[in-house]
């Protein structure tokens, strides 16, 4: 087992540069999960990882070797497509023991570690089958037991849920965090969904445009994003945001308004916060509750009422198009207005650059 | 619909006619070479006692048994290897190659059109300059190169419809591009090898330029070459000829009946890629 | 020194060594998969093809010494009357090679609009198939002994009472040229129709359909619907047929010998004459020059019209 660090990390294909410098360590045995909008660089930096993809400046370490010039056969990683990449002239019993052969392990080695892998993806009846005849959740297993035989001190995921159904989709994300807990190796895990990421990862790493946003576990982008996209990026559904402008500073809460929102505490670093400077004001669907004496108010342009909980689209006076997760059901009609409070707590200021302004934790 | 039916009687009736008009020649040729040895037979005219020993007198005067051998020698010389070498370097452009090595695939593209009339003067030179003249080698080593054009460009195209991914999976699994190639691509390929190597055999099997031009002696060319030599020397006897024309283009008659859909498919996309 | 010229030109200063040399070692990879096949190609087409070139501006018997000779074998091909009349009989034999099986086959096609199923169409597809498997070499022979005096085209024409008709075809200066058209094209035949009758059931069915509401008489859908959407197709016919015409060796070899006078010689022919009978190696490096540039150029132009426009 081995840990990874990556040491200022750059690619360009051309004169395009895709990934812009990334910097990060990851432990022996974590969970790590790339996630980011299509096109943000997350997948290059894997296949980056894997050697499938040259590493144009920086260093790679994977344990405490420098990888850069490694073939990906020599770094004792495994992977898993987004397509499962199954060799279709080979049986399942041979795609999951293609390394192995290839390894010259002995072949009843072979056999038992084949076997051992079936039974632990539960796939022993589709040894002899070929990928042709295997359904898409089926495949996955395949490319996964192709992974996990080879022992790999490190396994990388592409994707890997993206061609499956959703139902599919959630079983199968449960069996890949089993998977971790059993095996406790180092896996890295690429995806565009955040729910994939909040759900699998011991660490999160936000990226867009090659740049990593930020780094950290699950919860703690949830509650303190360090900047507008990672706030908008990670919870679902997403973050509201207007426009506000400081009314007031004092010591470590800042008062807010707009059209929009009547006066706001929100605990945040007023350093360098001056009065009329405008700010842009962050709080989650969930965190808004209807109250008569609340700050925000509102035009309900649609009510999804799923019994349990109530989505409702409104239409601030600004234009800003909310959302508020409201408890239980709430017979609201078109076009009424909704005034709405908000915890304090968990609303969040970002400077004109973006930046949180977050409390020292 | 009445129309549609009329129209496909008359398909029907169009096709059977280009059936008959490509299966008389043939037929012609059967008459006559049953008619009696040395005579003057009548076009397409059953013979009231039909020769068939004339079979037996071409075979032994063509000496098919030698020539059978010589055409297996040069064919088992020039397609597997031109299929290993045109699969290899169709591999090696298609998936190790960017865009800066265009320029080598169009040079082998620029065979493709390239009559081999164009290249067969200099070839006996060279040829000779090497010492192959009047050997099986003067056929085989210049037909594997003039075959590389349309066996690259065949497998190139194959290769780029195989995913990356598997070339991918494949080396993180542990493969070098030699054990991914051997393993991985090659059995996927089977199709279009299969193809090619139908090509290939046809093409050589068939050959005549290369034989007149190199190979003096009968016994050392490919079946259509001898069979230029046979009609050289026995062209007056019209029943032999017709008896030894129609034993030298049996083998490869026989061969595509058994093969008769993977021929078909071959030839066409032969056509098509070509 | 290599090192340095092998790096990426425009390299920043923080690229380390590793990436260029594990770049470097891909292409080795490639050129290894790459230059066996290459050294053939380049051993047996590349070098005789420049050699070719470079004896087409020489005098040279083939033994003695050769002179430079300049243009002066250009010239003569593209202005001696012999020479001149060869390359024509090639283009005339493309009328034949070509538009027979190419017309015949379309008619089929258009007419039979992909019902080839069954038995019947696997019949019908290796019975036409048969002159592509044998030998030109054979079906040269096969159609001199059609066209022979006592052969089968003279006997059918005896049968029909047109026995004014009867000749001897490959030996007759007006008919030879034609009947050595008539062979290629029966060799041809089967593989243009099949392609057409193939490529005929790619094209949508509810384009007839709709064309028929549109008040579309017969000519009208072969007009609009089957050419335009055979196009590729035949192109391809087109450009195999045209090849075959070009650069015809074999059928004339074993069925004229170019005979009767030059009416039926082609370039193919001539220039292993020039070179192997009357030693004019020069000249027959000129004539190969000229034939392969005159290959591309026939076949430019319907790679052109005829390529799937993306």
């Amino acid at each position: 087992m081995a840990g990874l660090s990556l040491k200022s990390l750059h690619k360009t294909y051309g004169k395009v540069e895709v990934i812009k410098g990334v910097d990060l360590e990851i432990e022996d045995g974590e969970f790590v999960v790339f996630v980011g909008p299509s096109g943000c660089g997350k997948s290059t930096l894997l296949r980056m990882i894997a050697g499938l993809e040259d590493i144009t400046g920086g260093e790679l370490y994977i344990g405490d070797k420098l990888c850069n010039d490694v073939e990906p056969r020599d770094r004792s990683i495994a992977m898993v497509f987004q397509s499962y990449a199954l060799y279709p002239h080979m049986t399942v019993y041979d795609n999951v023991g293609f390394g192995l052969k290839l390894a010259k392990t002995p072949k009843d080695v072979r056999d038992q570690k084949i076997r051992e892998a079936a039974r632990i993806l539960k796939m022993e009846h589709l040894l002899d089958r070929k990928p042709g005849q295997l359904s898409g959740g089926q495949r996955q297993r395949v490319a996964i037991g192709r992974a996990i035989v080879r022992q790999p001190e490190v396994f990388l995921f592409d994707e890997p849920l993206s061609n499956l159904d959703a139902a599919l989709r959630v079983d199968t994300r449960m069996e890949i965090a089993k998977l971790h807990a059993d095996l406790g190796a180092t896996m890295i895990y690429v995806t565009h969904d955040q729910v994939e990421a909040m759900t699998l990862a011991d660490k999160i790493v936000v990226l867009d445009a090659g740049v990593v946003q930020q780094v950290g576990s699950p919860i703690e982008l949830y509650q303190r994003p360090q900047n507008l996209f990672v706030a908008g990026f990670i919870g679902s559904p997403k973050m509201n945001f207007v426009e506000v402008a400081v009314e007031a500073v004092d010591g470590d809460t800042v008062t807010v308004a707009s059209k929009d929102v009547a006066s706001l505490r929100i605990p945040a670093n007023s350093t360098s916060l001056n009065i009329g400077d405008k700010l842009t004001l962050g709080i989650r669907p969930h965190d808004l509750l209807p109250a008569s004496n609340g700050a925000i108010v509102g035009r309900v342009s649609l009510v999804e009422r799923l019994g349990n909980e109530t989505i409702v689209n409104l239409e601030l006076s600004s234009g800003a198009a909310w959302l508020a997760v409201l408890e239980g059901d709430q017979p609201l009609r078109i076009g009424e207005s909704l005034i709405l409070s908000a915890e304090p707590q968990k609303a969040i200021l970002f400077d004109r650059n973006g930046l949180a302004l977050l409390r020292a934790a | 619909m009445k129309s549609a039916t009329t129209n496909t009687l008359l398909a029907r009736a169009l096709i059977v006619l280009l059936m008959a008009i490509t299966l008389l020649p043939f037929l012609s040729m059967l008459s006559a070479a049953l008619a009696p040895a040395g005579s003057y037979p009548n076009g397409l005219q059953w013979p009231a006692d039909p020769q068939w020993g004339n079979f037996v007198r071409a075979f032994e005067v063509a000496k098919m048994d030698q020539l059978l051998l010589s055409s297996g020698l040069i064919v088992l010389g020039v397609v597997p290897v031109a299929v290993l070498l045109a699969t290899m370097a169709g591999y090696g452009l298609a998936k190790l190659t960017t865009d800066k090595y265009k320029w080598l695939y169009l040079a082998f593209v620029f065979g493709l059109t390239l009559p081999f009339e164009a290249v067969i003067t200099p070839l006996y030179y060279e040829v000779r300059a090497m010492g192959l003249l009047n050997t099986r080698f003067a056929i085989i080593l210049p037909l594997i190169g003039l075959y590389m054009p349309f066996g690259v460009y065949w497998m190139r195209a194959h290769f780029l419809n195989v995913p990356q991914d598997l070339s991918e999976a494949a080396q993180i699994d542990g493969a070098t591009r030699w054990t991914e190639f051997w393993y991985v691509q090659v059995p996927l390929a089977r199709p279009a090898i299969m193809s090619l190597t139908i090509l290939l055999f046809l093409w050589t099997w068939n050959q005549f330029l290369l034989p007149v031009v190199l190979v003096q002696d009968p016994m050392q060319r490919t079946m259509a070459g001898a069979l230029g030599a046979f009609q050289g020397q026995w062209g007056t006897d019209i029943p032999l000829l017709c008896a030894g024309s129609l034993l030298i283009l049996t083998p490869t008659v026989v061969i595509f009946l058994i093969f008769q859909r993977q021929f078909v498919a071959a030839l066409m996309q032969g056509a098509v890629k070509g | 020194m290599t090192e340095n010229a092998s790096s990426v030109p425009d390299a920043r200063h923080q690229i380390p060594l590793p990436a260029a040399r594990r770049g470097r070692r891909k292409s080795l990879t490639a050129w290894l998969f790459i230059t066996p096949a290459f050294l053939f190609y380049a051993a047996f087409v590349l070098v005789p093809l420049i050699m070719s070139l470079y004896y087409s501006f020489l005098r040279w018997d083939g033994i003695g010494e050769a002179r430079f000779h300049g243009l002066t074998n250009y010239i003569t091909v593209l202005t001696d009357s012999d020479l001149l009349q060869i390359i024509g009989n090639a283009f005339q034999l493309v009328l034949y090679f070509t538009i027979i099986p190419v017309g015949l086959g379309l008619a089929v096609a258009s007419a039979i609009r992909g019902q080839m199923n069954g038995r019947f169409g696997m019949a019908t597809r290796t019975i036409l198939f048969l002159p592509q498997v044998i030998p030109l070499v054979a079906a040269g022979i096969a159609w001199s002994w059609m066209f022979a005096s006592t052969g089968l085209v003279n006997q059918a024409l005896k049968s029909v009472g047109l026995s004014s008709w009867v000749k001897g075809w490959l030996g007759d200066f007006v008919w030879a040229l034609p009947a050595v058209g008539v062979i290629g094209a029966w060799v041809l035949l089967g593989l243009c129709t099949m392609l057409l009758v193939t490529g005929i059931t790619k094209i949508d069915t509810s384009l007839y359909e709709a064309a028929r509401l549109d008040g579309a008489r017969p000519w009208h859908e072969f007009r609009y619907i089957t050419l335009p959407g055979l196009r590729q197709e035949i192109g391809v016919c087109i450009t195999v047929t045209v090849i075959a015409a070009l650069a015809s060796f074999d059928i004339v070899y074993i069925s004229t010998q170019g005979g009767p006078g030059i009416t039926t010689t082609v370039p193919g022919l001539e220039i292993y004459r020039l070179a192997f009978a009357h030693r004019q190696v020069g000249l027959a490096s000129a004539l190969a020059i000229v034939l392969m540039v005159l290959v591309l150029l026939s076949i430019a132009p319907v790679q052109w019209f005829t390529r799937d426009k993306k």
